[in-house]
């Protein structure tokens, strides 16, 4: 089963409650991924695949063996009030609605958390033109290792949209920004006719 | 807890600001003698946060006697006039007379603040009456307005709880809402330096009785002592204790300073697990 609807969020641990503070440092990033998985889980209330990208192998060494993406995919989901099953499509489920954790790079800024690498302005502009165009395809050329030097863990997950989806016939761009040096965005994509 | 027409959840801590109308307290020596200058400072303390003020007419130490009469017309029309300028703000009066107690509960007052331990013994039926808070101290019983003297206690926290507790029953006894019952060791009071570090240290002991716990450390002779510093340098040595006293879960912190006194109990208190951190992005991006 191919999906028709697609979300990309991306994988901030500031999104969890568990990391709340005072004041939301990500209150319109935040507004934006609630509006998007609510669409998502609306449309599909019985079955919503999850992609993220495994857990970094020093957090697992540091005993975290659950990816970020993944729980910041549960976090959102039950916020929008989502009650149905969880699809693991990194284990071949599949499933009409995508959830993709993701972002692109953190080395956006001198106060980026990998500061400074002028590589991240061209690799972030090929995934936001992919996920604007909706066109999976592009995101099937991303560099593994080019993400992991600039500190962006999540292109498995990106990877991955790119084999499971078709191209997206219609494009929502919810969110695009880099307000910590990491570029983050919410996109929605409607696949098909 | 519930002090007056206030309430304030389990999790709250509270700066209650002291507001002196006296010529001649240890620490401020007459600044806000005048009435309009203890307003100001009202002013100022709000605007700093505090969530009380603890407006006192009498000064702890001994000195010239101040009558019931007198004591009345330092605090009770002041209270008024904060009452009605500032009617989200809790108004605690520093005193241990129900004479008193009772002219300010009608101009207002929140809270009785009652520093000697119980020395009148009809304070809590004021405080019942007019529905306020009271705060129990202990003091070793020592007569109101006299400095410790070759005071020993064979365990001064053990002393310390029992004769809070049964204050506060007597409290509850009488009427006032166990919600309203708050209690304070009273450093210094009826204590040596000796004392009012062990009551420091010990702390959590007053803090699993389950009552809210106020602290009053501001300036006071045990932090002085302690650093060999006078009165005008004290601050660190007031905060550390704070510290401490934060982490054991002290409540209410009776202050002349209140912000870095705010700071220092957020700090502890998000340090305890008990406060998130005001912002949080570092790491979490």
């Amino acid at each position: 089963m191919s999906p028709t609807d697609v979300v990309v969020v991306p994988s901030a641990p500031a999104l969890l409650p568990s990391y709340a503070g005072g004041s939301d440092p990500v209150a319109e990033l935040r507004t934006a991924c609630r509006g998007a998985v609510e669409w998502l889980a609306g449309r599909h209330p019985d079955g919503v695949a999850v992609v993220a990208a495994a857990a970094r192998s020093d957090n697992v060494d540091r005993g975290m063996a659950e990816p970020v993406g993944t729980r910041v995919a549960r976090h959102l989901l039950s916020v929008a009030g989502y009650r149905g099953d969880l699809v693991d499509a990194a284990t071949g489920g599949a499933s009409a609605a995508l959830l993709v954790v993701a972002n692109g790079s953190a080395t956006r800024g001198e106060k980026a958390p990998g500061h400074l690498d002028e590589r991240a302005v061209g690799f972030d502009a090929s995934i936001d033109r992919a996920l604007r165009e909706g066109d999976p395809a592009a995101l099937r050329e991303l560099d593994p290792c080019l993400g992991e030097s600039l500190w962006c863990h999540d292109v498995p997950a990106l990877l991955s949209l790119g084999r499971l989806a078709p191209a997206a016939s219609t494009v929502s761009v919810d969110y695009a920004g880099d307000p910590y040096g990491v570029q983050y965005w919410v996109v929605r994509w409607t696949c098909g006719s | 807890m519930r002090l007056g027409r206030h309430e304030f959840s389990d999790d709250t801590t509270l700066m209650m600001a002291i507001v002196n109308r006296t010529p001649d307290s240890f620490y401020d020596k007459g600044a806000t003698w005048a009435e309009d200058k203890a307003f100001d400072r009202v002013a100022q303390v709000v605007a700093e946060g505090a969530e009380i003020v603890d407006i006192g007419g009498i000064k702890a130490a001994p000195g010239v006697e101040i009558d019931a009469t007198e004591e009345r017309r330092r605090v009770v029309d002041f209270v008024a006039r904060v009452r009605s300028a500032y009617p989200d703000l809790v108004i605690s009066v520093d005193t241990w007379r129900a004479e008193v107690g009772r002219a300010v509960c009608a101009e207002g007052a929140d809270l009785l603040n009652d520093a000697w331990g119980g020395a009148d013994p009809a304070l809590v039926e004021v405080a019942a009456e007019h529905g306020a808070g009271i705060v129990c101290t202990h003091t070793g019983g020592v007569t109101p307005r006299t400095r410790p003297f070759r005071i020993e206690y064979a365990d001064v926290v053990a002393a310390a709880l029992a004769d809070i507790t049964a204050y506060a029953e007597r409290a509850v006894a009488a009427g006032v809402d166990p919600r309203s019952v708050v209690i304070d060791p009273a450093h210094d009071f009826g204590k040596n330096t000796f004392h009012s570090l062990e009551v420091t240290r010990r702390l959590d002991e007053l803090t699993a009785t389950g009552w809210p716990v106020l602290v009053s450390l501001s300036n006071k002779d045990f932090v002085g002592e302690t650093l060999d510093l006078p009165v005008g340098e004290r601050l660190t040595g007031t905060l550390a204790a704070t510290a401490v006293c934060a982490l054991a879960g002290a409540r209410i912190y009776r202050v002349h300073e209140v912000v870095p006194t705010r700071q220092v109990v957020d700090m502890v208190w998000s340090i305890a697990g008990r406060r998130r951190p005001a912002r949080a992005i570092r790491g979490l991006a």
